[in-house]
């Protein structure tokens, strides 16, 4: 690779992160940049409800700080959000309107809340946690309320929900069974998530939807379809993940739910990539795309995705974990085959 | 009442309206009841291009530097924006445009320069500026608009103030301004969340509408009006010219006479004529203009003609660095010149010593008939400050000639051998006053007389109205700790002030830590001088030149270790590195 290789990673997550350091560690001289529209730095997205109750710190939630990109020489741009991107000039253009170029790039935007179609009308009234600067614009306004309302089913909302409890909120929840995700329950299984909310103290409606939201001073009243019709403090909504990828629409780079990549983690441009939670990944035996989430498999894929960016040819496996935990169920499930 | 003390940097360039932007904020925050201490940083070539800094430091308290480090940096214009966010401070508020008209080519948008720390406040400036007025000329005001609304300050209170700043201006151009402030303080009211902690009083209670908002070079000008200048001549230089311009235009108004010559060498020469014909009289340079002047600076010395020089001093030598801070000339205002020739040298410490100095300059050159020089720098010379406007001259500053009585005239010597060193000084034209005048040495009644007694005579008559000039000097400023103590800091100059704050903050850490200054450095009160250093085991002598030139006037009379803070960053002196090195002597 000549010196004047400059590698860019849109996002600043596990996958960008394991992505920037397998590029570093194999070409030491090549300009490396992460942009990244968070303005903190790599952090457990997981420990923002602990951070939301006071039991951890700004640094607890912090994976790296950033001195060490510094150390790295790793340019981490902060709060800089992607508005486009044309892979033919290798450009990235900024919302603040400035212009990255790039000789590689890698995709790693993860997946932010999703809005599901029945709710579109009333999404103004709706808070979402997904960010660190969401927890910190939503501290105050979670310690100061009382009463909530989440419409959930994702996994996410069964920890936002213990977090409420945990500070002493009373908390009603309406699942949404086209919202469980990353999966779909089995009936049983619902049921005793149910069970376990409704021991927590929880008020749990099924079977139901929002028919209406309106702000009535600075509380939300709220009417379902089967009449309930009730007050609450705030109104949350976790409805599922959808990858980021709103800025790759009509750059020529194929998308469907997620940026299509093949095995390699490569898109139909030579130069770029994806991983993690933004991929939708080729599986050749069966023939079809599967879109990932987690963590770990994000690191794994980050990993391979540079790998690959230099030179190597390895095949993602397309066999992350199953395993995962719900209101204390533990489920094997193969949710990205139906996903 | 917020106690608050912030730094805000308004970054752009020339012709954007950044000087004027920061103008606009400083005098309003002083008319709020603020003190507030500017300095303005502008390219070399003064006009066109290149990168502008208005630099404000507002208080609740009194200033005395205008603060090293910036709390809130509004970039009208991103690639000059950029080299000034290492001076951010942690928390620091970043204003900017995150709606240009076009992209910026890669790292030269500061949006693309963040860091965890910094608050940004993304604000469409270019937009708003479009919308208030139909073209951008106004996005300094929509930063200012913008600033005013996440700060909290009245919207009513600051358009008033802009429309007392455009009274003049045609109703259009007060409008847009206006409109434009607006836009940006409505669009960051509905649409910006504050992050940041910083807040002034929503409603001050100490308004003050009638302070004057002036520069040092503004305030010599100001000093030397009020102690009846009558002529002024000079040849533009940087940072010196902005005394001219002022005195371009109100000297003749008062019926007195500005010229501006040819060069350097013609404005001492007119400024001694007029000496000579017994009228106060003044020119301004820097130090290149001043090496041009030396040879007339002993003529002063040697013909007893009343003459003031203003230097403002700038990054040297030769032309150098016209547009940045430096306090070299202080050894050209001590020695520049032959044989032994002593000179006043007036060094003001702050703005409103300009003023005190100026007076004081003319006074003393017209009663010791002799050459004055007031050693001013680029950064008094920029310096912005908000003071009460000074009180007329004590009369007996303005009429200061010690003409001769009727006796005298019957034998009349213009260079009488006197206790005082002063002579009777007549007016050309005075029946009976007549008299030689000449660079020569002179006996009594100033015929070229070269003997041993009389050129003895004479330097001893010359150098003794140092000593009385000495009787009236302002005593010298010491503050800090009054008992025996471990560090005395001894300055000159606008470093006094870096000094003074850096002696504030040692003393409130607990350290034994004093200031000294003088607003006169020749003739020097060395025996105040002495009584402070007793009080204490080392000198420190902070100084904007290399080579220490303060430091090696002072050493020979201080009787303690003398360490040295000598710093050439074309910078004013910080308190932070005055600071810095007394935590290291300690």
């Amino acid at each position: 690779m000549p010196k004047n290789d400059h590698y860019v990673i849109i996002g600043n997550g596990p996958a960008g992160n394991l992505a920037a350091d397998t590029l570093r560690d194999s070409d030491p001289d090549a300009r490396i940049t992460i942009v990244s529209n968070e303005s903190m730095t790599y952090y457990y997205r997981h420990k923002l409800t602990e951070f939301i109750k006071g039991k951890a710190r700004e640094e607890d939630l912090t994976v790296r700080p950033y001195s060490v990109y510094k150390d790295k020489n790793i340019r981490l741009r902060l709060g800089q959000q992607v508005d486009k991107i044309d892979p033919n000039k290798k450009i990235i253009y900024l919302k603040h309107m400035e212009t990255v170029s790039y000789t590689k790039l890698i995709i790693a935007t993860g997946a932010s809340p999703r809005a599901l179609p029945s709710v579109s009308n009333f999404s103004k009234c709706l808070n979402v946690l997904s960010t660190y600067s969401d927890a910190l614009a939503q501290i105050p306004m979670i310690n100061k309320n009382k009463t909530f309302l989440v419409l959930g089913g994702d996994i996410i909302s069964f920890k936002f929900i213990r977090m409420l409890k945990d500070m002493g909120k009373e908390v009603t929840t309406l699942l949404y069974s086209e919202a469980f995700w990353p999966f779909s329950l089995e009936a049983d299984m619902a049921q005793q998530v149910k069970k376990s909310l409704s021991d927590k103290g929880v008020t749990v409606i099924s079977d139901d939807h929002i028919k209406s939201v309106k702000k009535s001073g600075e509380a939300f009243d709220i009417v379902t379809e089967k009449g309930l019709n009730q007050s609450f403090d705030s109104v949350y909504s976790f409805l599922g993940m959808i990858p980021n990828i709103r800025f790759i629409l009509g750059s020529g780079i194929d998308t469907d739910r997620g940026i299509l990549v093949d095995d390699h983690l490569k898109t139909n441009f030579d130069d770029v990539y994806a991983a993690g939670d933004c991929a939708q990944i080729y599986n050749p035996d069966m023939k079809s795309y599967w879109l990932s989430i987690g963590w770990n498999n994000a690191k794994i894929q980050g990993t391979l995705a540079a790998q690959n960016l230099l030179g190597a040819h390895k095949v993602i496996n397309p066999a992350p974990q199953k395993i995962l935990e719900v209101e204390g169920l533990k489920i094997n499930t193969s949710w990205w085959e139906s996903f | 009442m917020s106690d608050i003390d912030i730094v805000v940097e308004i970054c752009g360039s020339a012709g954007e309206g950044t000087i004027s932007a920061g103008e606009i904020l400083s005098r309003f925050m002083s008319e709020e009841g603020y003190d507030i201490m500017s300095f303005d940083s502008y390219p070399a070539e003064i006009r066109g291009f290149g990168k502008c800094v208005a630099h404000s430091r507002i208080s609740r308290t009194r200033v005395l530097t205008p603060g090293k480090y910036s709390d809130v940096l509004i970039a009208l214009n991103d690639s000059h924006s950029i080299s000034q966010l290492p001076v951010l401070k942690e928390q620091g508020v970043l204003i900017y445009d995150n709606k240009p008209p076009k992209y910026h080519d890669e790292d030269k948008s500061i949006a693309g320069w963040l860091e965890p720390g910094m608050i940004p406040y993304g604000i469409p400036l270019n937009e708003l500026a479009i919308k208030a007025a139909g073209n951008a000329r106004g996005r300094n005001m929509v930063a200012l608009g913008a600033f005013a609304a996440l700060f909290g300050i009245s919207q009513d209170a600051f358009i008033q103030s802009v429309k007392r700043r455009y009274g003049k201006k045609k109703q259009v151009v007060i409008d847009n301004n206006v409109d434009s402030f607006v836009e940006g303080f409505n669009w960051t009211r509905d649409n910006v969340r504050k992050i940041d902690f910083h807040l002034f009083d929503s409603s001050p209670s100490d308004v003050k509408r009638d302070q004057l908002i002036i520069n040092g070079n503004e305030a010599v000008a100001r000093g030397a009006l009020a102690a009846g200048l009558h002529l002024y001549a000079g040849y533009p230089i940087t940072p010196a010219t902005k005394i001219m311009e002022i005195l371009s235009k109100e000297l003749p108004k008062k019926g007195g006479v500005f010229l501006q010559t040819e060069d350097e060498i013609s404005s001492i020469g007119h400024v001694m004529g007029a000496g000579f014909a017994g009228k106060r009289a003044m020119t301004g340079t820097s130090g290149p203009g001043f090496c041009l002047m030396s040879e007339f600076t002993g003529l002063s010395v040697m013909a007893e003609v009343p003459a003031v020089i203003v230097n403002s001093q700038r990054g040297g030598p030769s032309t150098g660095l016209p547009t940045k801070h430096e306090q070299s000339d202080l050894n050209i205002a001590l020695f520049g010149g032959s044989g032994d020739s002593p000179r006043v040298v007036i060094a003001p410490t702050s703005v409103d010593q300009c003023y005190q100095a100026a007076v004081l300059a003319l006074y003393i050159a017209e009663k010791y008939q002799t050459l004055v020089i007031l050693l001013i720098d680029f950064f008094l010379s920029n310096s912005i400050k908000n003071l009460d406007p000074p009180p007329p001259p004590d009369p007996r500053y303005l009429n200061a000639n010690i003409a001769p009585g009727k006796d005298e005239l019957k034998d009349y010597k213009r260079y009488q051998i006197t206790e005082n060193g002063i002579s009777p000084r007549t007016i050309p034209g005075t029946p009976g006053g007549m008299f030689f005048s000449t660079g020569l040495e002179h006996d009594e009644r100033g015929k070229p007389v070269y003997d041993t007694k009389t050129h003895t005579l004479m330097t001893e008559k010359r150098f003794r109205k140092h000593r009385e000039i000495l009787k009236e000097i302002p005593e010298p400023r010491i503050t800090g700790w009054e008992g025996q103590g471990d560090i005395g800091v001894v300055s000159w100059g606008s470093s006094a002030g870096a000094a003074e704050e850096a002696v504030i903050l040692a003393c409130e850490k607990g350290l034994k830590v004093g200031s000294f200054s003088s607003m006169v450095l020749s003739p020097f009160p060395a025996n105040a001088l002495v009584r402070f250093c007793d009080r204490f085991k080392t000198i420190l002598v902070p100084e904007m030149n290399y080579s220490g030139q303060f430091a090696n006037m002072i050493a020979p009379i201080v009787t303690r270790p003398v360490m040295r803070l000598n710093m050439v960053t074309g910078l004013p002196m910080a308190s932070e590195d005055i600071l810095k090195k007394i935590k290291e002597i300690k």
